[in-house]
């Protein structure tokens, strides 16, 4: 697992409670990932009634989780103490693989 | 007796034809007849679970701020997602329609579908973790591509839902 990266992030403009006292620019953080060829299959006989496609929910779930947690490193290393306004944006590439991108603005809280 | 054997025959032959016919159509039959067990049943659960949460105003909001103007003790980013297809049958019929333009009812109806769920999920979640209401919700949908070129059909469209859920 990844070691956790304890810096507090909201998608409203500020953190409630706290001040931003310094901006320290957009962060970002995003992976592409596919899944297996078997899990494909299984997706595939899904699709004849259609509905949820698990496999692919879970997918994108998790990767999702490993892209904003990307962003939350770089916030870090700009040495920002928080993050605001997140967002997130996917976009699929070629393949079954999809890129999800977690992006925000770093600050600096008190 | 000539007359009933060949009559005998050009049953056999009809029916062998009708078979013929229907083989390669078997998958859209089973299809059809899979989309038409399956879907119902699961929008009547999804129906069964927001009316439950109906009873109280709604949790999400896309305001940026809670509307009571309390005071924020926790919070925290929740998203939900959940993709969905098309059955084959809704994509065969949402291409035939799509020849002649307008709304494609059938494609509309899952994307709905998928986005009232992901939304669902998002109050659900909320609800789980004691929050009081979720704030500044954003919803995305994307369209996930064919794997493997144009063998494989499996298309599917996501749809996120996030917001920050709080507590007062």
């Amino acid at each position: 697992m990844q070691p956790q990266v304890n810096i507090p992030f909201s998608n409203t403009e500020t953190i409630p409670g706290m001040t931003i006292t310094q901006m320290m620019g957009v962060v970002t953080g995003s992976t592409v990932r596919a899944k297996n060829v078997f899990k494909d299959i299984g997706a595939g006989l899904k699709n004849m009634v259609g509905g949820e496609l698990k496999a692919y929910t879970e997918l994108l779930q998790e990767s999702r989780n490993e892209a904003l947690y990307r962003m939350l490193v770089d916030a870090q290393a700009r040495g920002a103490n928080a993050v605001v306004n997140v967002r997130f944006a996917t976009s699929s590439v070629a393949g079954g693989a999809a890129e999800l991108l977690a992006y925000g603005t770093a600050v600096v809280v008190q | 007796m000539e007359r009933l054997s060949s009559s005998n025959e050009v049953i056999r032959l009809v029916v062998w034809i009708v078979i013929s016919l229907l083989v390669p159509l078997l998958p859209w039959l089973v299809s059809g007849i899979g989309t038409a067990m399956y879907q119902p049943k699961k929008k009547q659960e999804l129906l069964q679970r927001e009316q439950a949460f109906a009873k109280t105003s709604d949790v999400l909001s896309t305001l940026s701020k809670p509307l009571s103007g309390k005071e924020v003790k926790e919070y925290q980013v929740l998203m939900t997602n959940v993709v969905m297809s098309p059955s084959w049958i809704q994509t065969l019929v949402g291409g035939i329609l799509s020849l002649f333009g307008g709304e494609i009812n059938v494609f509309t109806k899952v994307v709905d579908w998928s986005r009232r769920e992901a939304q669902q999920r998002l109050r659900e979640e909320a609800a789980a973790n004691g929050y009081d209401e979720v704030i500044n919700v954003r919803m995305e949908t994307t369209t996930l591509s064919n794997t493997q070129g144009a063998k494989d059909k499996t298309t599917g469209v996501e749809v996120l839902a996030y917001g920050t859920a709080i507590r007062y």
